[in-house]
């Protein structure tokens, strides 16, 4: 079987308590609660090969956190089938659970007071690793992960880049076939990232670890994964290569830059969209598939005085927008 | 076979040491809980020799002071050394932490389980020294024959009972939003009705025939009496009221559980 994902009609609705406001609304909710039904996720079909490194997209209360938890058997779907590895996930929870990786990027699985020493001994034993096996491996993402400095520090004295890095090594030390990582990168300062996910990328390649990833940076996306599927009220709305997002979406930057005087005109430069946001500040959207960085900042040089200028993705949720407007028109394309 | 229940056993048994490890973190909580035991002690100490009137020969309900004091250096042990597990279980289901309890191969109650003997054995051990450090020296040393080793044996089923008798209530969780209230009522049950303030002698006789059909006896009572006061024939009807109560108790437990996680509504994105 080469598939790690296939997931037909997958749905999870949930009764959600309704309030109505003040004192009366909650004594009211005491005597007659009345519910009502959310559709988290709402009839996700899926396919992901063996190996394939897939982003999985959309803005907040989409379904990405639902959607990976009932891949993981966390969470029983309404209706729909799922099978990760070949396993049904709901009723081979634990047989999958070897066979799985997950990094929750807010919830740790370190503990607080003890080296990553202790949390790598332990998840050897969970996960029942041979101890020679064990203590190999343990070696090898020590090393790929550059963790020999404070292995035996205790996690409460870690920054939060290091503490990042020991979750992901210990997510790889039973080998998972897949790996299932949720913000993976929140909160990092953009070297520790890039490092993260160079490592990824790595043991992807070296290893054949099938990536499932939910981010909120365009940079995960963009660096780490070849596949992306945005989903938007629990159903997908795009499933498309993410080369193909580089040049529609993902090659915008943006830039903000500050001048040290008001400009009398804005620079009028092809492939670049220049907003004013303060009268000595100018925001600059970059389209590098159309023009070059190098380009546009010369040119800017040339003709302003910099005090301060920064660059970085455009959010998530433009690059989320870009995608729903660049979709509605390849569908307009393909339709025409 | 034997390798792999070897190896599934040693899972849990790893869980239980990094607690004890993690444990050995909360130097001030184990020093604030065992001056809190050491003034607990004292007054009781005081209020039990009122009661005898300081006479060390008297028997009031089959126990003299010494014996009744050793008693309660035996129940507040047990007492304090339980951990918070319905908080935590609690806190995991509100702020959606299970998941990544969920996603190993380990059993959720399994790892609860072995987390609380580990870190209860030692809080256990540390209370037991600082409560007979005072009662030595009020009362002398617990000359009890066999009696401390029948409290070693009946220390894990006391143990296994008030674990599951808290996931009852921290279960309920999967259900409603707030446990406390049930986890107080179920905390003051033990320090009455499972006698951790009286043995069970001392409790009027209608009272002491429904405790002897409640579990929260299994708990305090049978290995504080067993310890002070040993008799052969009555620790294996003990052993037997122990383990009887972890078969039934842990079969209520495990349902809840099965049918709560079926209908989990993991919070937290």
């Amino acid at each position: 079987m080469n598939e790690a994902l296939q997931v037909e009609g997958l749905t999870k609705h949930f009764r959600v308590k309704r309030k109505l406001p003040g004192l009366g609304g909650s004594l009211r909710a005491l005597w007659r609660p009345s519910y009502e039904d959310k559709k988290a996720v709402d009839g996700i079909d899926l396919r992901v090969e063996r190996g394939e490194t897939v982003a999985f997209l959309g803005p907040n209360g989409a379904g990405k956190s639902t959607t990976i938890k009932m891949l993981t058997g966390i969470l029983h779907p309404t209706s729909g089938q799922a099978h990760v590895l070949g396993y049904d996930p709901w009723r081979q929870r634990t047989a999958l659970a070897y066979r799985i990786g997950a990094v929750f990027g807010q919830k740790s699985q370190l503990w607080y007071h003890l080296p990553p020493s202790d949390s790598f001994e332990l998840m050897s034993r969970v996960y029942e690793l041979d101890r020679a096996v064990y203590r190999q491996r343990r070696d090898l993402l020590i090393e790929r992960f550059e963790l020999g400095q404070y292995i035996d520090t205790p996690v409460r004295r870690l920054s939060l880049g290091e503490r990042m890095r020991c979750e992901i090594a210990i997510a790889f030390l039973h080998r998972p076939e897949l790996l299932f990582l949720d913000e993976p990168t929140i909160g990092l300062d953009a070297i520790v990232k890039q490092r993260i996910r160079e490592l990824i990328a790595e043991l992807n390649r070296e290893e054949g670890t099938t990536v499932f990833l939910t981010s909120h940076d365009p940079g995960d996306i963009e660096r780490l994964c070849r596949r992306a599927i945005v989903i938007d009220h629990g159903r997908v709305i795009v499933d498309e290569p993410v080369e193909r997002l580089r040049r529609s979406v993902l090659s915008y930057k943006r830039v903000v830059v500050r001048l040290a005087e008001e400009p009398t005109e804005l620079a009028a430069l092809p492939g670049v969209e220049t907003h004013r946001e303060a009268p000595r500040v100018l925001r600059l959207m970059v389209d590098t598939a159309a023009v070059g960085m190098t380009e546009v900042l010369t040119e800017l040089m040339a003709r302003y005085r910099i005090e301060d200028m920064t660059m970085e993705d455009p959010p998530m949720d433009d690059v989320i927008r870009a995608i729903y407007q660049g979709n509605s028109e390849l569908l307009e394309e393909g339709g025409a | 076979m034997r390798l792999r229940i070897a190896s599934k056993l040693r899972k849990y048994e790893a869980v239980g040491v990094i607690t004890v490890r993690h444990q050995l973190a909360y130097v001030t909580d184990f020093i604030l809980r065992s001056l809190f035991l050491l003034l607990i002690l004292y007054v009781f100490i005081q209020l039990w020799s009122a009661a005898y009137a300081g006479d060390t020969e008297a028997v009031i309900a089959g126990f003299t002071l010494q014996q009744i004091v050793w008693y309660l250096v035996f129940t507040e042990s047990l007492t304090m050394a339980s951990p918070r597990v319905a908080e935590k279980v609690e806190a995991e289901v509100k702020q959606g932490d299970i998941a990544t309890r969920l996603l190993r191969p380990l059993s959720y109650i399994g790892y609860h389980l072995a987390a609380y003997l580990g870190e209860a054995a030692l809080r256990f051990f540390v209370h037991l020294a600082v409560g007979s450090l005072i009662a030595w020296l009020f009362v002398g040393p617990p000359d009890f024959g066999l009696g401390l080793g029948a409290l070693a044996l009946l220390a894990p089923g006391s143990f296994i009972v008030a674990f599951l008798l808290l996931m009852t209530v921290a279960l309920c969780a999967f259900w409603v939003e707030e446990t406390r209230g049930l986890e107080f009522v179920l905390q003051k049950l033990k320090f009455t009705v499972g006698g951790m303030l009286l043995p069970l002698e001392m409790m009027p006789d209608w009272l002491q025939s429904i405790c002897a059909w409640l579990p929260f006896q299994a708990v305090l009572y049978v290995p504080a009496r067993m310890a002070v006061s040993y008799d052969a024939e009555l620790l294996r009807t003990y052993l037997l009221i122990q383990w009887g109560w972890v078969a039934a108790l842990g079969v209520v437990v495990m349902l809840m559980y099965r049918r709560g996680v079926s209908k989990l509504h993991v919070n937290g994105g």
